[in-house]
């Protein structure tokens, strides 16, 4: 079965906040609230190291690091399991998703995830420009949003928006379950951690720490099986002809220069 | 009471009066107020309130925690003596089940203002997901709802129907009907004990189970929120208690009312003192070296939320309590309780803060807060939880509580909630059937 999971290469990001901007628009996030966000690991702010610098006899220990955290993916996941309504659900395909026709607004799942990879609509969603951006259609106030692996785009042949956009490759999207799969090759390969391990969530979200890798294999927007795939590759020509949904915003990308092989 | 119907206990309030009428009106008035409030939280969402993204659950579910233990007070203290065939605190039993039943529904009802769909609640029963400790509270607080409705008719509704009220429906008074009921309540007090135990453990481990939110986690939650079901149930009704023996015709043993009071020290004891050390105990043995390092860890308190509750709401009623001398005044029982009601109240702010306040990845930028987005200012993000209720969900709060007031005055009003006389020919019921 396919199992989609994210390897994030810590030691190939470089803190652009490209993958938090283009998840804010591919899946029409509203302002005020984010769905991924490149987090320091260091000093209090943003892009500030902690440490010292090594003058006037300080140790020099400078360090920062960078952390893009969105929804993990957790296999074991408490967001979904504290949902009285059924609206977080995980997918076969092992993306936890969202129902927002069924979502209550009841914010368990927050009080769940240890990740605050959630977000609730406090109040009426705000867009710029004002019909919204991306491909997906904004979702109400008064319910819970958060990332969906762009579960839309996956189900197309397409990587997440943030991982093709990633200037680095710092992000490689795939199937867990597949042993070829580059994902699983660097798990294996490569020493990996999962956020908060010790709570015993599972996530399906590895970060590489230590040493880097070769980063994302492939400079085409398609999964890596749907490579070479013809009809895949029409099915990706189809869908960028017209809006995902009745009430979805116009694709960013232009019909004429639909392919996506940019 | 030398009138015809001597047997039928009465309401204890034979007409609302002028005192009555101005707090009818009073509470009709919070309850307007607290309905405009939520129809305009309703319209601009819940962007009115306090909560955040990063502390997404606040007053309604602190004040939701607090009434589903206040409603634990009356209908275990009525039910329990009858489990043991006792006559003690009979007194009380009516008057108790009436305060559970507000409680609940006050509890019930602050759930509604909380939720961003309101009008998708109806998806608890059409599409529940069985691990979600939040279905198992809808179910038991549905259950308890019920359950304290049929138990204080079931109490009343041969004195009703004495009385020739229509409340009484299709019952009769007469002397078998009456130990029929005597029955029928030893059974209802067998199924209330354990529903009021389940009521209270799972409304607890709606937090206990959650990995993901610090001192939350913790197997002794459970236990916690029956202690202080305890203490603060009995508490309220204590309250109610003399306050219903100051203005209306209902009396209140003053034995029996010290006799609880000192029940309410124990249970205080118990909650504030004991489960209070057993939790933190091993915690501080574990992490400091020194025994005053250790013993100071244990003891000394973190936020003004805790000292409100173990001090002014823990440790001072506890001593007014253990006083023989004091505890004999009404007075004294009358402030010890408001106190120790007081102090539950923070402890479940205190419950829902140790949540939120501390994010477990607090690297910057933070978590976007999601707040209203107000051009270019760095308050969007937050590496820790804040919380100030707002003058919307305070007015929403004390309006629904308004209801639970209306209700309990209903009952004083509509209720045969009189003590029995002591000399009544059927004895007082829910009593040994063999006496
Ligand atoms: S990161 Fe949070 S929202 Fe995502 S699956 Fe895990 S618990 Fe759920
Ligand atoms: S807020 Fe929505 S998705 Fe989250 S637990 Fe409640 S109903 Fe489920």
């Amino acid at each position: 079965m396919t199992n989609y999971g994210l390897v994030i290469d810590q030691e190939r990001c470089i803190g652009c906040q490209t993958c938090a901007m283009t998840c804010k628009q591919e899946n029409n996030v509203p302002m005020g609230q984010f769905w991924n966000r490149v987090l320091t690991v260091g000093g209090e702010h943003v892009d500030t190291p902690s440490g010292t610098y090594p003058e006037d006899g300080e140790s020099g220990d400078l360090d920062m690091n960078y952390q893009p955290t969105a929804c993990q993916h957790c296999e074991n996941a408490p967001c979904v399991k504290v949902c009285p309504v059924n609206a977080t659900y995980t997918r076969d395909d092992g993306i936890v998703e969202i129902d927002y026709d069924k979502c209550m607004g009841c914010r368990y799942c927050m009080a769940a995830c240890p990740y605050n990879a959630r977000v609730f609509n406090w109040d009426e969603p705000e867009h710029r420009p004002e019909d919204g951006t991306g491909d997906v259609a904004e979702r109400p106030q008064g319910v819970v949003e958060k990332c969906t692996f762009c579960s839309h785009r996956v189900e197309d042949g397409l990587d997440p928006a943030c991982v093709v956009n990633c200037p680095a490759d710092a992000r490689i999207f795939g199937d867990l379950d597949d042993d070829d799969s580059t994902v699983s090759k660097y798990i294996s390969e490569y020493n990996t951690e999962q956020l908060l391990n010790e709570k015993g969530t599972d996530p399906s979200t590895y970060y590489v720490q230590g040493k880097m890798t070769p980063g994302r294999p492939w400079t085409s927007d398609k999964l890596e099986t749907e490579l070479g795939d013809d009809e895949a590759a029409q099915a990706t020509r189809r869908r960028n002809g017209a809006p995902t949904s009745e009430h979805g915003p116009t694709p960013h990308v232009p019909a004429e220069t639909a392919g996506g092989d940019d | 009471m030398a009138d015809a119907d001597t047997t039928a206990r009465r309401p204890v309030l034979s007409s609302f009066g002028t005192l009555g009428r101005g707090w009818l009106g009073v509470l009709a008035l919070l309850l307007v107020i607290g309905l405009g409030a939520w129809a305009y939280q309703l319209q601009h969402g819940l962007i009115e309130t306090g909560m955040r993204n990063v502390f997404s659950w606040g007053l309604y579910i602190m004040l939701f925690v607090l009434f589903v233990g206040l409603s634990a007070g009356g209908l275990i203290l009525s039910s329990a003596p009858k489990f043991f065939h006792s006559q003690r605190y009979e007194g009380f039993a009516r008057l108790g089940v009436l305060v559970s039943l507000g409680c609940i529904i006050v509890a019930g009802l602050l759930i509604l203002p909380d939720i961003g769909r309101p009008d998708r609640i109806y998806q608890f029963v059409t599409s529940p997901d069985f691990r979600s400790p939040m279905v198992w509270d809808f179910g038991i607080v549905m259950l308890y709802g019920a359950l304290n409705v049929w138990y204080l008719w079931l109490l009343t509704r041969r004195d009703l129907a004495a009385r020739g009220s229509r409340l009484s429906l299709w019952v009769s008074d007469s002397a078998a009907g009456r130990d029929r009921d005597r029955t029928l309540m030893f059974w209802t007090a067998v199924c209330a004990l354990p529903a009021a135990v389940a009521l209270h453990s799972v409304t607890g481990w709606i937090f206990a189970t959650q990995v993901g939110r610090g001192d939350w986690f913790s197997p002794l939650v459970a236990p916690v929120f029956i202690a202080k079901a305890l203490v603060s149930g009995l508490g309220l009704l204590l309250v109610v208690s003399i306050l219903a023996d100051r203005f209306t015709a209902f009396t209140a043993d003053r034995g029996e009312l010290t006799s609880l009071g000192k029940l309410l020290g124990i249970f205080l004891a118990f909650h504030v003192v004991y489960l209070l050390a057993a939790e933190r105990l091993p915690h501080a043995w574990a992490h400091h070296f020194g025994f005053w390092a250790i013993t100071s860890n244990f003891l000394i308190g973190d936020t003004v939320y805790f000292w409100l509750w173990t001090g002014l709401g823990g440790a001072v009623p506890l001593l007014l309590l253990a006083t023989p001398s004091l505890r004999r005044r009404t007075s004294v029982i009358f402030t010890a309780s408001v106190l120790a009601v007081f102090g539950t109240l923070f402890e479940g702010i205190r419950l829902v803060f140790t949540g939120y306040q501390r994010v477990n990845i607090n690297a910057a930028p933070g978590i976007a807060t999601g707040g209203e987005y107000a051009g270019l200012t760095t308050d969007a993000w937050a590496t820790a939880g804040t919380y100030t209720p707002t003058a919307v969900e305070i007015a929403v709060t004390v309006g629904v509580i308004s209801i639970g007031a209306l209700i309990v005055m209903a009952g004083l009003r509509y209720l045969p909630l009189q003590r029995a006389a002591p000399d009544a020919a059927y004895a007082t019921d829910g009593g040994d059937r063999t006496q």
